[in-house]
């Protein structure tokens, strides 16, 4: 598994690695993590049930996103590839410099790529047009691609212009477990909309910020709680403070994975407002706590619940409004389910063993499959990616290839030490792990 | 379940994702990409409405190129900056009539400007462009004439690339100034006081007013606008041919490509045009949320 996007940073792609990768070491696979350092957290680390985690010193550039060469990171990689004798590379996220490096790098030394995409891209403007671009490179020759959603496989079709064949949908999934409701924190002189997403435009903030001084005008025991941060939280300020809306809307700053939960519990219906979405999480962690949803419809949210657990509206203020206050009319009724019986309803729905089951799947079909060796991958990049683009990255290709062989006349393969298995068939770390057996696994990798 | 399993029974495949459907992962349904859409709300243009629209921009490179010739007139000695005043006070006037004429015709919504503000304007201008005509008379003296005269081109492209065609009436304020900042370098390097303060104002009249009334010509007689503006091209070629006819021969071939050629590449590749939208698009905010 290769990302930028790892634990200390948090979201969609960073739980979606960690749960995938939990499940599939349960399932016996050996799963080994790389991403670039965060901060002071550098060099091998180890996770539960011994799940190691490769922090390589690359200079990040933005967003947490790496810079890319195409080439400094290779001896990097190259020495984790073959230190834990890696038979499938798996890169997550179009965002990842790393992830595109790593899949560069594996095609060059032989290796079985997947590559899982997590978001949504227009065709509108330039810089879509360049990642598109580049998506096609990296993908053209990559065995499989997994997208969270049918719309995010039909974006990413269109994008990297792929063979539908090779691309499969495996949803995200959540927790049950994390996500139980409490009907008993909420409060009953009050009806409380939970509004949990960072504060950023794509999230359709601004929609929100409009939609609260109209609701709470009309329903005076009406309450907003909004967990998250960012830049548009000027917005949701300026109308509070506009409309004198302070106890009545409720700023919780940016919360941590844990502390969801207790926000969730604690509201009677949960609004997402984004303006796009591959397959949003959020309202699968509000519905499995019980919440009556209300969504915009854009991208692959109608996928993701069945329509008696959701309200969708088309994206705008209006809609939004007529759509949370039908919600609003049902929930003072009391004709809405129960917390319990929603949840019931969810649990089943997405479960991140289902998802490694599948994934897995995905790997035993790549790992059947031949990798293209350096001339048929040249001719396909320049087949598939146009004259300049596909010529440009066969000869970048070429110069890999070179570095690799010289790596590999420097340091030969069989003069690196093998790693000791913590996990997989061989994996030394037991469900309750002797310090001993713990002590022995990290000197090795150190 | 998983790539390629073997393939399941004849219910129809659905796009969701909450159910545990019968279909490898990989399944590729007949309804894939049905959503996608394209060249929505693409505008259909005909070549010669596109043409008419592009005059406008051919009007403008003529304008710039009548002021570069009266310059070279007045510089040369050929025409005295009285004759100039006269012309531009008579040109005003006239000006002024049809403007106030064709404001008539409609009802504008705001209150309208009286004649005495129209006159106090123009007064005061007039008064403080004739003061300190000895001074930017003097500005650029320590300055080169090769750095003005590159100065001055470069602000009248800036004028042309930054002016609203769309929205003429004002000019926008980049493109007036760029305009007036080319006009204050180029009058600056003529013999006297009175030429520079002639000069000034004859800019005002090509760069700030003549836009305003063609704007107003192009709402209320579209037909006569169109003359007007190959009116002012022919205008502007000859009388830069009269002065330099290589310039003229350049102007030509510029108006040609502007107002002809752009417009045929315009209209041809339209229909190369392959613009794709579908349900992962940004939702895109239509509403005023200011207001909020």
């Amino acid at each position: 598994m290769v990302s930028d996007f790892f634990y200390p940073n948090m979201g969609g792609v960073e739980s979606h690695i960690y749960q995938l990768s939990q499940c599939l070491i349960e399932k016996g696979h050996k799963v080994v993590i790389v991403t670039h350092a965060y901060g002071r957290r550098k060099g091998v680390r180890h996770l539960t049930n011994g799940l190691k985690v490769y922090y390589l010193p690359l200079q990040v550039m933005y967003n947490q996103s790496t810079a890319t060469t195409c080439f400094h990171s290779l001896p990097l990689m190259r020495c984790v590839f073959v230190r834990e004798r890696i038979t499938v590379v798996h890169a997550h996220s179009s965002f990842s410099a790393m992830g595109h490096d790593a899949l560069f790098h594996a095609k060059t030394m032989g290796l079985n790529t997947v590559f899982t995409d997590h978001s949504l891209f227009g065709f509108a403007d330039v810089s879509s047009v360049l990642t598109n671009k580049l998506l096609t490179v990296s993908l053209c020759d990559t065995n499989h691609t997994v997208c969270v959603s049918y719309t995010s496989k039909e974006n990413t079709v269109l994008r990297a212009a792929l063979n539908p064949e090779i691309v499969s949908v495996i949803p995200n999934a959540v927790d049950p477990t994390d996500f139980t409701p409490d009907p008993s924190q909420r409060l009953d002189d009050r009806i409380t909309i939970v509004v949990i997403s960072r504060l950023v435009y794509r999230k359709g903030i601004d929609l929100l910020g409009g939609l609260i001084p109209e609701l709470c005008l009309k329903h005076p025991d009406l309450h907003f709680l909004i967990g998250g941060e960012g830049p548009k939280r000027l917005v949701l300020e300026e109308v509070r403070e506009k409309y004198q809306l302070h106890d009545r809307v409720r700023l919780l700053g940016a919360l941590e994975h844990k502390d969801v939960r207790g926000v969730l519990v604690q509201g009677h219906i949960f609004l997402n407002t984004s303006l796009t979405e591959a397959f949003c999480m959020a309202i699968l962690e509000g519905a499995s706590c019980g919440l009556q949803v209300v969504s915009t419809r854009v991208g692959g949210i109608p996928e993701v619940l069945p329509e008696e657990l959701i309200t969708m509206c088309e994206p705008n203020v209006r809609a939004l409004c007529a759509g949370l206050e039908t919600v609003i009319a049902r929930q003072r009724s009391g004709s809405v389910p129960s917390p319990a019986s929603i949840h019931a309803r969810v649990q089943n729905l997405y479960t991140w063993r289902n998802v490694a089951e599948r994934t897995e799947k995905v790997y035993d079909r790549v790992a059947g499959e031949e990798v293209l060796p350096l001339d048929r991958r040249l001719r396909r990049l320049r087949a598939h990616c146009g004259p300049v683009a596909g010529s440009i990255f066969a000869f970048v290709a070429v110069l890999d290839f070179l570095f690799l062989l010289l790596l590999q006349w420097w340091v030969p393969d069989w003069v690196m030490d093998v790693a000791v298995d913590a996990t997989g068939p061989h994996g030394l770390w037991r469900q309750v792990p002797s310090s001993k057996v713990g002590a022995h696994s990290k000197s090795a990798v150190k | 379940m998983g790539p390629d399993s073997a393939p399941g029974p004849a219910v129809p495949w659905r796009k969701v994702l909450w159910e545990c459907q019968p279909f490898p992962d990989n399944y590729v349904d007949q309804r894939f990409l049905e959503e996608l859409r394209r060249n929505e709300g693409i505008r259909q243009y005909r070549y010669w409405a596109v043409v008419k629209e592009a005059g406008f921009v051919g009007e403008r490179l003529s304008c710039v190129a009548i002021f570069i010739t009266i310059w070279l007139y007045i510089e040369e000695g050929l025409l005295s900056p009285e004759t100039l005043l006269w012309t531009s006070l008579v040109c005003a006037l006239l000006g002024y009539g049809l403007h106030q004429a064709l404001t008539s015709q409609v009802e504008s919504g705001c209150e309208p400007r009286t004649r005495l503000a129209d006159l106090q304007s123009a007064t005061i201008f007039l008064s403080f462009t004739f003061g300190f005509s000895p001074v930017l008379k003097t500005l650029t003296e320590s300055v080169s004439t090769d750095t003005v005269y590159a100065m001055s081109a470069f602000m009248l492209l800036a004028h042309l690339v930054s002016f609203p065609y769309a929205h003429p009436s004002p000019p926008g304020s980049f493109s007036l100034n760029a305009a007036l900042f080319a006009s204050v370098c180029l009058a600056s390097r003529l013999p006297g006081a009175l030429h520079t303060f002639a000069m000034l104002s004859c800019a005002l009249l090509v760069f700030a007013l003549w836009p305003c009334l063609l704007q107003r010509l192009r709402e209320n007689a579209p037909s006569q606008f169109t003359g007007v503006c190959v009116g002012v091209c022919i205008g502007g070629v000859g009388g830069l041919g009269s002065q330099w006819p290589g310039g003229a021969v350049l102007l030509a071939l510029a108006l040609w490509s502007v107002t002809l050629l752009c417009p045929l590449l315009l209209v041809k590749l339209q229909g190369q045009k392959d613009n794709i939208q579908g349900p992962w698009d940004e939702a895109e905010i239509h509403e005023d949320l200011s207001h909020f």
